[in-house]
């Protein structure tokens, strides 16, 4: 098996079982099991896709959609990131903030959101804390781990050279955790979005979210499967994204893609 | 996370605080104590009806765990949960190992996967519902979509890092690859499988909330949107309490067995977080 070859030969492979559900999902409508109301067809689908995806009113759901998400995301990837250097750093630090992850970790997160509206409102704010709440601990526990495996010769030397502690941490440990947290950070990244569009389905006035719930409560079975439609290929499209600043940011790692 | 975890910065001395952690189970009841008296002192700073404080709160969780209802709607969620996971762990487990021994396998389903995995599961319930009703049956399955794909992904990672050796070893002492697969994939890969049941157990309890909040039947969350919709706070917030305890526990008793089953594997992570 010569290596161009056969990589073709998998690529090929990898789309039998994606046509074979859209053809599934094709012939189930054309057989009649199942009426349009309940399964509109794939071609149906992705006609109403397109002709939302460029209308101005869906793109402004869309937009408030992006905002709360990266938002949400900016402010988890600041605090996961500092929080996680701080604690290889302090034990002070880490003896605080440590046990609060190990309680506050296994908590299932949207069990809170109807905390956050109470407190928050509907509006922006309780959507956005419940992003935080979610992305961080991935962020912050990845960076952790790998601060806490960073070679201790590479900060000696730094403080041998004169950096003060807090300078070593960000400017030697954190570089050199870097494949770690930006693991954490693409994690967090699919959380996010995953969790935005959640909160958007319970009480909710706009967003993607909220589209689809619409189209539940009308019975507008095209109208449902848009905004996942949209929601998933942006997910996608933010991996595929941060996968490429992954490799611009990591090109010194020899053993990093 | 280690106890011995690398310090970059020297210190001079154990402070006072590093002996607290080493009594086991104390730093996690200083934390939830912690977490209570911050609570307090944003309720009484803010004075919010939304915001009880907790000694308003905390009164409410016997009464609910006493009434026979709210038994009722919490073991149903739990039953689904278990079901949801147990249908889950028969069919992510065999195509993930599957999918680590064979290349062909895994290029067949790898793509698929990574179009399936950004899609919310949770946020399914809405269509599931209009094909199998409000009842267990939709709820059930779109826990079983949520914990699904980790598993599968873990079970992928364990079975495509077993030893080489291993198998040949196990081909020459005359095993057929059935039996390969049962008797030496499945117990090398265990500890890189556990830790996907971990994050499985994670994202059940999630979806499941989030199922609940949606199809407001019976269950946890639907205990919690009738109580928000009443206006009764204090047992919006006792229910919360009572759910990430109820998250912490399953956790901890996952962490105990998992310890009995592979403690002669390194733990590669502590502590496990996901979402829907």
């Amino acid at each position: 098996m010569t290596g161009r070859g056969s990589a073709i030969l998998d690529a090929m492979i990898g789309f039998i079982p994606i046509i074979a559900t859209i053809a599934l999902w094709q012939a189930v409508v054309m057989a009649g099991v199942a009426p349009p109301a309940l399964l509109p067809a794939p071609g149906t689908v992705f006609a109403r896709f397109l002709q939302q995806i460029v209308s101005p009113a869906y793109l402004e759901h869309a937009y408030i959609t992006l905002y709360r998400l990266f938002f949400g995301f900016a402010i988890a990837v600041a605090a996961g990131i500092a929080f996680g250097i701080l604690m290889t750093g302090s034990q002070a630090v880490a003896a605080i903030v440590r046990p609060l992850v190990r309680v506050l970790a296994p908590v299932p997160k949207i069990a809170l959101y109807p905390a956050f509206t109470l407190t928050l409102g509907y509006d922006d704010a309780s959507k956005i804390a419940l992003v935080i709440a979610d992305a961080l601990f991935p962020i912050l526990l990845s960076t952790y781990q790998g601060a806490s495996a960073v070679e201790p010769k590479l900060a000696w030397s730094a403080r041998a050279m004169g950096l003060s502690p807090l300078k070593t941490l960000f400017r030697v440990v954190l570089p050199a955790a870097m494949p770690s947290v930006l693991t954490g950070c693409r994690i967090g990244l699919i959380i996010s979005c995953i969790v935005v569009f959640l909160a958007e389905m319970i009480p909710s006035t706009d967003g993607l979210g909220h589209l689809l719930m619409r189209a539940a409560r009308n019975f507008q079975t095209v109208d449902m499967f848009v905004p996942l439609i949209t929601i998933s290929i942006l997910g996608l499209l933010l991996n595929a994204g941060f996968n490429a600043l992954r490799r611009h940011l990591l090109r010194g790692f020899a053993e990093e893609k | 996370m280690t106890a011995e975890a690398v310090r970059p910065v020297e210190r001079a001395e154990a402070p006072w605080w590093s002996s607290a952690g080493a009594i086991p189970g104390l730093p996690p009841i200083l934390a939830c104590l912690g977490l209570l008296v911050i609570w307090e002192l944003l309720s009484r700073w803010y004075d919010l009806a939304g915001l009880p404080p907790p000694t308003s709160a905390l009164p409410q969780i016997p009464g609910i765990l006493t009434d026979k209802e709210a038994l009722i709607d919490i073991a149903d969620s739990l039953r689904r949960m278990a079901t949801g996971f147990a249908l889950a762990l028969a069919f992510a487990v065999p195509v993930g190992l599957a999918m680590g021994r064979s290349r062909h396998v895994a290029a067949f389903f790898n793509p698929l996967l990574m179009v399936i995995y950004p899609v919310p599961k949770a946020a399914l319930m809405p269509i599931i519902m209009l094909w199998l009703g409000v009842g267990d049956a939709s709820k059930t399955l779109v826990i079983f979509l949520g914990v699904t794909l980790p598993l599968i992904y873990h079970s992928y990672q364990g079975s495509r890092a077993v030893e080489e050796k291993l198998l040949w070893s196990a081909a020459a002492m005359g095993l057929t690859p059935s039996a390969r697969l049962v008797r030496i994939v499945l117990p090398a890969a265990l500890p890189e499988i556990l830790v996907g049941c971990r994050t499985g157990l994670v994202l059940a309890l999630i979806t499941m909330v989030t199922s609940e909040m949606i199809a407001r039947q019976t269950g946890i969350g639907n205990i919690i949107f009738v109580s928000l919709d009443l206006g009764v706070y204090d047992r919006v917030y006792a229910m919360i309490v009572i759910i990430g305890v109820l998250g912490f526990v399953l956790d901890m008793i996952f962490e105990y067995l998992r310890h009995r089953l592979v403690a002669w594997a390194e733990p590669s992570q502590s502590i496990v977080v996901g979402t829907a």
